[in-house]
């Protein structure tokens, strides 16, 4: 038995085959037959993804150790060994998850991970230490209840996030709810947005003033508008964090709903035609605006909406998005009676008032992102029990239940309380968001992860006796300058970098202040200097200290900040940032977590960016292991399979080759060879182009093996002509760019 | 022989003797000197933040070890398949080590095994009948299932005669 077949028909079709191919190509990549490149950029768009110390090293805190798996020479990416472990991301759409969905994710988190669920900036789960083998059964059993990871890492459009209360917000202009899951679906696998040079990460936000989706920090942000009547949405492009940020530029003031997705799609199409595809640091769409201007960018979106062949996904989704609605558990009811001890204060911070009368929106605070499977399988029963399983996560690392009941708050807290996932906090100082840093990420410099719990404990011991305006601040941190735990949008933000002292390394961490999380992310926090980790506790008592001190009214740590200035901010932790002696104190040169000697010698090559595989690479792949299905029905007597495959591969090699001239070339044999005969004549080896030809034009009534076997090898000699057809017109495109 | 992803779990007897964190460069000293014979150990991760969580993990390519929170205990998870007699003594053989280095003492009479893939040994009526006799012939005592929520994995007490 298998999870293939075990789940059989509650694997819709379509995903069901898109997994059945990804684990023909771990097969074709354990045979050698797909280079470690492309099989890495195939991996990370299904979600999986490297783990630091895949390079099958690691500095063990005295050397670096060479970790001996068992199939030493086999890669599944450029260094990266093929038994080391790694992270599987999955996509959940705006947020949402169901309690069946929870339950899966609770399932596969102990099976193949370490039975815990990470939830991250980007509303995203992720599992650790997981095997490339596993990842085939683990998409069968999310697709089984409605999740793919398809497209949750690599060159393509990431996860669509939303804020977490849209539909039960108390100042939004609607519910942008089903708007961003129906561009979710519309965008996911499609062709225009397969030739990225880089990701293009989506968000959708129903009010301009909350922090909401943080549409000023996304390359794509949706902003919902109602003009005389009728939706749309101001639009965003260009904006992201990273290592240098860009707040989005307004796109258009108001799209309306209708033109939403062919202005979408017509932004990916400009991107992967414009956008930068050999440096990779320079490859998000906001230097592509950068160089452009908005205006050009403008224009030229404009003038690719005009060629677009209409489609009717456009608009059918509109009768349906505009009267959608969630359905509560139980009826509204106010909160009287008896509460828990300790429950006043979850109440004050961790419940949102819905405008629905009667309801709230409840943030189960997930330290650091994290849930165990128990606790997720808990979850789903509070879930099912109090809101009608309507659940979100957060790109703060939380998730939140939306329609309960306030009468049903204190039992919900009992029931939280019950299995640890009862801390008040949320949205609080106490509330950190990390990103994974150096616990897992190949890129990771300094223990984000580490700091943000020794914050935590530190700052719950003496939460009740902070400031308001204190408690009110957010914290967040990174490993690195990458920013995947958006310090810029942080009141304090943090970034780990690494300092040297007397020839050791001492982990550091940039403090950048005033950053601002409300107004969709409006601002960005700046750098005012770096210190040792170890001291970073202090440098957070010291600021906060300041602002509660020298505060004028109810002046925000923004204007606090902006108003005492860079140089005075600075000087607040200079003298925080000098480092002892490892004589005077050796503590200093390890990370947060971590007793190892601290060493930069375990960053990796990230996989964040992907490898840059252009759809023409992806598409003659695909022929390629069509063709090796074609052998194994060759192998397994069905020879008119054989054939028909074998064809197909050739059809899909030339419809590749077709694609880069015409994005919008059909499927239609009689379309492919005309086009490919007209387009490629001159450049196509002329005696493998007949290959194709000839089977089009002469298909053998009942292939016999021999037959069979003759067009497998013209096939593969085919696709051979396909790449090098492939490279003529890469260099013909680069002489031009050129010129 | 067939081949399983099974778990076991023994509960720590002197519980205060150590802190979780003081786990974290036992696991890193482990994996400097690669301390477990037929397992790559690779990395330690600290989930002392999650309530009842893993606590301290030591990740191999063989299997996770952690030293869990919920009851302090010891749990030893198969993540490639293994023979059930050899992921028994691979579990008693890190619980040897803790003791004779650490100085942790286990419930050595009592402890669980569980499965760790719910498709060859679902938690199920059928899924204990054909388990528990083969975990009662490998764990060499008395075998009986845990009474738990169906969607947890299918556990056995396994008991023994001191």
């Amino acid at each position: 038995m298998t999870w293939k077949a075990k789940l059989g028909s509650q694997i819709p079709a379509e995903l069901g085959k898109e997994i059945d191919i990804y684990e023909t190509q771990i097969e074709l990549r354990k045979l050698g037959k797909i280079d470690e490149k492309l099989f890495a950029e195939t991996r990370l768009r299904r979600g999986a993804y490297g783990q630091r110390y895949d390079n099958a090293q690691r500095f063990d805190g005295f050397q670096t150790q060479q970790l001996k798996y068992p199939h030493a020479r086999l890669t599944k990416g450029p260094d990266t060994a093929w038994d080391a472990p790694g992270m599987q991301r999955i996509k959940t759409p705006f947020g949402g998850v169901t309690p069946e969905q929870l339950e899966v994710l609770a399932e596969i988190a102990e099976e193949y991970a370490d039975s815990i669920l990470h939830i991250t900036t980007r509303q995203d789960f992720q599992l650790h230490f997981v095997h490339i083998e596993d990842t085939p059964d683990i998409m069968r059993r999310l697709a089984a209840v409605g999740i793919t990871t398809r497209e949750a890492c690599g060159n393509s459009v990431r996860n669509v996030t939303a804020c977490p209360i849209a539909g039960v917000c108390r100042t939004e202009a609607f519910d942008v709810t089903p708007y961003a899951k129906a561009l979710a679906y519309f965008l996911l696998g499609h062709p225009d947005t397969q030739d990225f040079g880089r990701k293009f990460k989506i968000a959708f936000s129903g009010c301009e003033c909350e922090a909401c989706g943080l549409v000023y920090m996304h390359d794509m942000g949706a902003l919902a508008q109602v003009r005389e009547g009728r939706r749309g949405f101001k639009l965003f492009v260009g904006g992201g964090l990273g290592a240098v940020p860009y707040q989005a530029k307004v796109f258009a003031d108001f799209v309306p709903v209708e033109e939403l997705f062919p202005v979408a799609q017509a932004m990916a199409r400009v991107f992967a035609r414009l956008g930068e595809k050999q440096n990779r640091a320079r490859a998000r769409i906001k230097f592509l605006i950068d160089k452009l201007g908005i205006a050009e960018f403008q224009r030229l979106v404009a003038e690719e909406r005009k060629i677009l062949p209409a489609d009717s996904r456009w608009t059918s989704y509109l009768p349906e998005a505009a009267v959608f609605q969630e359905i509560p558990a139980k009826p509204g009811c106010q909160l009287t009676g008896q509460q828990p001890a300790d429950f006043k204060a979850w109440l004050e911070t961790n419940i949102y008032r819905q405008r629905q009368a009667g309801y709230a929106a409840v943030t189960i605070a997930c330290p650091i992102g994290d849930i165990t499977a128990t606790q997720a399988r808990q979850l789903a029963d509070l879930a099912r029990k109090f809101c009608n399983g309507n659940v979100r996560t957060t790109v703060e690392q939380n998730l939140v239940f939306r329609w309960v009941s306030e009468a049903d708050l204190p039992e919900l807290y009992r029931g939280l309380q019950a299995i640890g996932l009862h801390e008040y906090g949320a949205g609080t100082i106490l509330d950190i968001t990390a990103c994974p840093g150096t616990d897992t990420c190949k890129l990771g410099i300094a223990s984000s992860r580490g700091l943000a719990r020794e914050l935590r404990t530190r700052l719950a011991s003496k939460f009740f006796t902070l400031d308001a305006a204190v408690k009110g601040l957010r914290i967040k941190m990174s490993g690195c300058f990458n920013s995947c735990g958006q310090h810029h949008i942080a009141d304090i933000g943090f970034y780990g970098n690494s300092r040297t002292i007397s020839n050791r390394k001492v982990p550091h961490f940039q403090v950048l202040l005033g950053g601002r999380w409300r107004n969709n992310a409006g601002s960005y926090g700046l750098a005012i200097g770096s210190v040792p980790a170890k001291n970073v506790p202090v440098v957070v008592e010291r600021i906060t200290e300041r602002y509660v001190r020298d505060r004028q009214g109810n002046e925000t740590f923004q204007d606090f900040i902006a108003r005492i200035g860079k140089a005075e901010s600075r000087r607040l932790i200079e003298e925080l940032m000098t480092v002892p002696t490892y004589e005077q104190d050796p503590t200093f040169y390890s990370d947060w977590g971590d007793p190892r000697v601290f060493s930069m010698g375990d960053i990796g090559m990230g996989e964040c960016a992907g490898e840059v595989v252009s759809a023409l690479q992806f598409e003659l792949a695909a022929a390629e292991r069509l063709n090796f299905e074609a052998q194994l029905a060759h192998e397994a007597g069905d020879f008119a399979k054989a054939d028909e495959l074998a064809y197909g591969s050739m059809l899909q090699a030339a419809r590749g080759l077709v694609h880069e001239q015409w994005l919008d070339v059909p499927t239609v044999p009689a379309t492919v060879v005309t086009e490919f005969k007209t387009r490629f004549a001159s450049l196509f080896q002329p005696a493998l182009a007949t290959y194709l030809l000839r089977r089009y034009e002469n298909a053998a009534a009942t292939p016999t093996r021999e037959t069979a076997h003759r067009l497998i090898e013209e096939a593969q000699l085919f696709i051979e002509g396909a790449y090098t057809c492939g490279d003529k017109l890469r260099q013909q495109k680069t002489a031009v760019l050129k010129k | 022989m067939e081949l399983y992803k099974f778990g076991v779990q023994f509960r720590i007897s002197n519980s205060t003797a150590k802190t979780l964190q003081d786990f974290i460069p036992v696991f890193h000293g482990w994996i400097q000197r690669q301390a477990l014979a037929g397992h790559l150990l690779v990395d330690v991760h600290d989930y002392s933040h999650v309530p009842n969580g893993p606590g301290v993990l030591l990740v191999a390519h063989e299997a996770n070890l952690c030293i869990g929170e919920a009851e302090r205990s010891l749990v030893y998870v198969r993540k490639q398949p293994a023979a059930l007699a050899e992921t028994l003594q691979a579990a008693h053989a890190v619980a040897k080590l803790l003791t004779d280095d650490h100085g942790v003492k286990f419930a050595a009479n009592r402890f669980e095994v569980f499965s760790n893939d719910r498709l060859r040994a679902p938690n199920t009526a059928a899924g204990a009948a054909h388990w528990q006799p083969l975990i009662a012939q490998a764990a060499v005592g008395q075998v009986g299932q845990k009474a738990n929520d169906p969607r947890e994995r299918l556990t056995f007490v396994v008991t023994r005669t001191p």
